[in-house]
């Protein structure tokens, strides 16, 4: 049994230890498992490989992921595994976020400098158009074997800050079907 | 002595961001299964859940598998054996940091039920 006192001093700093506390556990927001993708990469992501062997489909894998302008950036044929990336300009991405940002140039711009020169805000605004492009990639590997072949994707979106705004898994039937067909084309569009 | 409980309170809040540790040890579980198969489950269920492999060597015994949600999640395997027998050693980070070991433990579960579906 605490002494009344003590109790007394206890309670009146319970509101620093409850605060402490939550500040701490505030640190250790581990996830307790690995994430998944929600939803599921779709069912057409994955097919039976059939008769063919899975070499000859991970050729025709790689020639159609290239003239899908995909850059292939590793294959292993002991595993059958192709993984590939591709890179896209998303012009006037930043603009749709980015208003605020935009205005402040502006205004800080004519704002210093009055109406000495409408030229020089011009070129800000024509310059800012041309960086604030954002950079989609998209990551894509197939897995071919145990009679199997399986695909997964996912997008990121990078500002031209060089930060990620969007990232997200996106094995969708429209880009795994295209895929498949591509391949069972023999890789040529 | 309020000072004092400051200081200390203020020690204890930069403690506890820091005791994540800069090496988490790896989870690791012994496979009846050849190693080549061990890693091709591996990268089927990574892929099944949504993760892109961005590298997989079967003659290293090594795959790196990413998962597209911010900030960012990796998982490294590494596999060692021969014939029949495999050992697998998975970790993982979040953001460039590693986590847990248990949190590959579902990971390792559906590396099983894939390996007795090929069997």
């Amino acid at each position: 049994m605490l002494r009344p006192q003590v109790w007394k001093k206890v309670r009146a700093r319970a509101p620093v230890i409850g605060l402490a506390a939550l500040l701490l556990a505030g640190c250790q927001t581990v996830p307790s498992t690995l994430p998944v993708a929600e939803p599921r990469p779709a069912a057409a992501c994955s097919w039976p490989l059939g008769e063919q062997a899975p070499r000859a489909l991970l050729g025709d894998a790689v020639a159609a992921l290239e003239a899908e302008g995909f850059l292939i950036r590793h294959t292993d044929l002991a595993l059958g595994l192709v993984s590939a990336e591709r890179t896209r300009i998303l012009p006037g991405y930043g603009d749709r976020y980015d208003r605020w940002d935009r205005r402040g140039v502006f205004g800080g711009i004519g704002g210093g400098r009055g109406g000495v020169s409408s030229g020089v805000m011009i070129g800000f605004g024509g310059v800012g158009s041309l960086t604030r492009d954002a950079t989609q990639l998209e990551r894509v590997s197939l897995l071919a074997g145990e009679g199997e072949v399986r695909v997964s994707r996912d997008i990121q979106v990078i500002d031209w800050r060089g930060e990620l705004v969007e990232a997200r898994s996106a094995s969708t039937t429209e880009f795994c079907r295209g895929l498949r067909d591509a391949i069972e084309a023999g890789g040529r569009p | 002595m309020s000072r004092w409980l400051a200081v200390s309170l203020l020690a204890l809040l930069l403690a506890g961001c820091a005791t994540s540790p800069a090496r988490e040890p790896p989870r690791e579980l012994d496979f009846a299964y050849a190693p080549e198969a061990t890693l091709r489950a591996s990268a089927q269920v990574l892929m099944a859940n949504g993760y892109v492999v961005r590298h997989a060597d079967a003659e290293l015994g090594r795959l790196e598998a990413v998962f597209s949600r911010w900030p960012g999640y990796r998982v490294r395997v590494e596999v060692s054996g021969e014939g029949e027998r495999s050992r697998v050693s998975l970790t993982a980070s979040r953001g460039g940091r590693p986590l847990p070991p248990q949190t590959l433990d579902r990971l390792l579960v559906e590396m099983q039920e894939q390996l007795g579906m090929w069997r």
